[in-house]
């Protein structure tokens, strides 16, 4: 019989190589952004200074940056939940049939840069819905139509965000739901004499939120860091975070920079935070 | 009758994309206020033909680095997720792994930006595989760590108790125990880099045209029927994948 293989003190070269790249390369970067955010790093590096922290009490770019992103971000994934609860808990018996389950994968062919396309392509005030709508009397012109792209609060890319996350999300539900015996569940509660309502409220919503936890928050924090559709359906402010960042640190102003360093410095760092959040809901979710 | 409703609504939200996106393709001068195309052609599908067509130059830029990181993220994931089970602090590994594929990949692009410029990776397709296999990778590993269970090593003690070289054992027990999750690892890390934009944008400084980049210029230059067909031929992968295994499409770690 072969003798079990005991761990070694120290990590195997294969390891010591992935943690230098997953951990060491991210963290370098971080540590640059932050020598950077203090004038010790970067091409116009010229000593200590702490006027780029002090400035960020009067800039209100990042503020609002991520502001902007934290409402995208609540209001994507908020909606995307609430749809795909309805269908998981209201319309079962219709998931079943054809040809929804082959149909809710189809948003998952779909890059984001495409959906954001698409989306002004149809949503514009010169797109596909504007033309029906004067073809049908409705507009006079183009100005007639409501924003609903690069407008001022993000509609078009919370569309864009819902449209690729809710279907994802119910295919989630829906897996979990037989997974867990929920239907078995229904019928246990039923004969208790609750309600289909107080199942769905009390039973069977909790118990998806829950054990979909990690991956929900997961999404969020996708949707918090969203590059190609908020760029292709943003305006140009407020912007989402990874837009703000990637804009700033491309100008070419280079005493930018160290302004731009701190800003991904502290998104970073936030984004960690929730990681770490992530991490905890794992191991909650794995004990139970 | 609810139920129909409810079918042809997502039929309709579904479906459009395609539609619009294929009117888009061949339709030409197509502008407010008409609903419908004033006119027709295959020309931007006929010239995908010629040799030196850009799209299809950028259809296999795509599929390169795509393929690329997949082969090497599946296979180094496999490997370095069963280093970590047999590893002494396995959580801390596993925690560490979340740091890439937690931050945004432009986000992270921006920060090992620097780095990439000092190995004279900048604008190329080496600085652009080292940044989605810094996200491909922590990912694969993550997802191919549930496979490496107490149960599997049993598995491979018992092969090779049987007479099983340590090469047969992972040739006849391991891989094809593992070739599920190994297949939908691969088509997860594949389509991770077929569909990004943001990292390969900002790491290749333009440089590397894949067709997420294609799409992204023509929209620029206000070429919809290009954008178009650029971005039906990035959905054709996907379809492809998904009409194989749609559960590849699913599983997260």
């Amino acid at each position: 019989m072969l003798s079990k293989a005991r761990p070694s003190r120290l990590p195997s070269p294969l390891l010591s190589l992935y943690g230098l790249l997953v951990v060491g390369l991210p963290l370098a970067g971080l540590a640059y952004a932050l020598l950077g955010s203090v004038g010790l790093a970067g091409p116009l590096a010229a000593g200590f200074t702490g006027r780029y922290w002090q400035a960020l009490g009067t800039d209100t770019g990042l503020l609002y940056a991520a502001l902007f992103s934290g409402w995208v971000a609540v209001a994507s994934v908020g909606i995307s939940i609430a749809l795909a609860l309805l269908l998981v808990l209201r319309a079962q018996p219709t998931l079943r049939r054809w040809p929804l389950p082959g149909l809710l994968y189809v948003p998952l062919l779909l890059p984001a840069l495409v959906v954001g396309f698409y989306l002004f392509q149809l949503l514009s005030r010169t797109g596909w819905l504007a033309r029906l709508c004067f073809q049908l009397g409705l507009i006079q012109g183009p100005e007639g139509f409501p924003e609903l792209v690069q407008d001022a609060a993000g509609l078009g890319i919370i569309g864009a965000q819902v449209l690729l996350t809710f279907p994802f999300f119910t295919l989630l539900f829906r897996a979990i739901y037989q997974e867990s015996r929920l239907e078995e569940y229904r019928q246990l509660t039923l004969t208790l004499g609750a309600s289909p309502g107080q199942f769905r409220r009390r039973v069977a919503g909790p118990l998806l939120l829950r054990r979909a936890a990690p991956t929900l928050l997961l999404s969020f924090m996708a949707t918090l860091g969203a590059y190609d559709i908020p760029l292709l359906l943003g305006r140009p402010y407020p912007q989402m975070l990874s837009v703000y960042l990637a804009t700033r640190l491309q100008r070419f102003d280079l005493r930018e920079l160290p302004a731009a360093y701190l800003a991904g410095f502290l998104v970073a760092l936030g984004l960690l935070g929730l990681v770490a959040v992530l991490l905890r809901l794992r191991r909650q979710t794995a004990v139970r | 009758m609810r139920s129909y409703l409810l079918i042809v609504l997502l039929l309709l939200l579904f479906v459009l994309p395609f539609g619009l996106l294929g009117l888009l393709a061949v339709g030409e001068q197509w502008r407010f206020p008409a609903a419908l195309p004033p006119a027709y052609s295959l020309e931007a599908w006929r010239s995908l033909l010629a040799a030196d067509n850009d799209l299809l130059l950028g259809l296999g830029r795509s599929l390169l680095p795509a393929g690329t990181v997949a082969a090497l993220a599946t296979a180094g994931g496999f490997g370095l997720a069963r280093a970590i089970t047999r590893s002494r602090h396995p959580a801390r590994w596993e925690a560490a792994s979340y740091l890439p594929y937690a931050l945004p990949p432009v986000l992270l692009a921006v920060l090992i930006q620097p780095f990439i410029i000092r190995l004279h990776l900048s604008g190329s397709v080496g600085g652009v595989l080292v940044g989605l296999l810094l996200v491909a990778l922590p990912f694969a590993t993550l997802l191919l760590r549930s496979f490496w269970s107490g149960h599997i090593t049993e598995y491979e003690q018992l092969a090779r108790t049987l007479g099983c070289t340590p090469r047969q054992a992972w040739r006849r027990v391991l891989l094809p125990l593992a070739w599920p999750l190994l297949r939908t690892t691969l088509v997860q890390t594949f389509l991770l880099s077929w569909f990004d934009f943001g990292l390969t944008n900002v790491l290749s400084v333009g440089k590397v045209r894949t067709l997420t980049v294609q799409v992204f210029t023509y929209v620029g230059e206000a070429n919809a029927q290009l954008a178009a067909v650029a971005a039906l031929l990035l959905v054709v992968p996907p379809a492809v994948l998904l009409l194989l295994n749609k559960s590849t499409l699913l599983r997260k770690p």
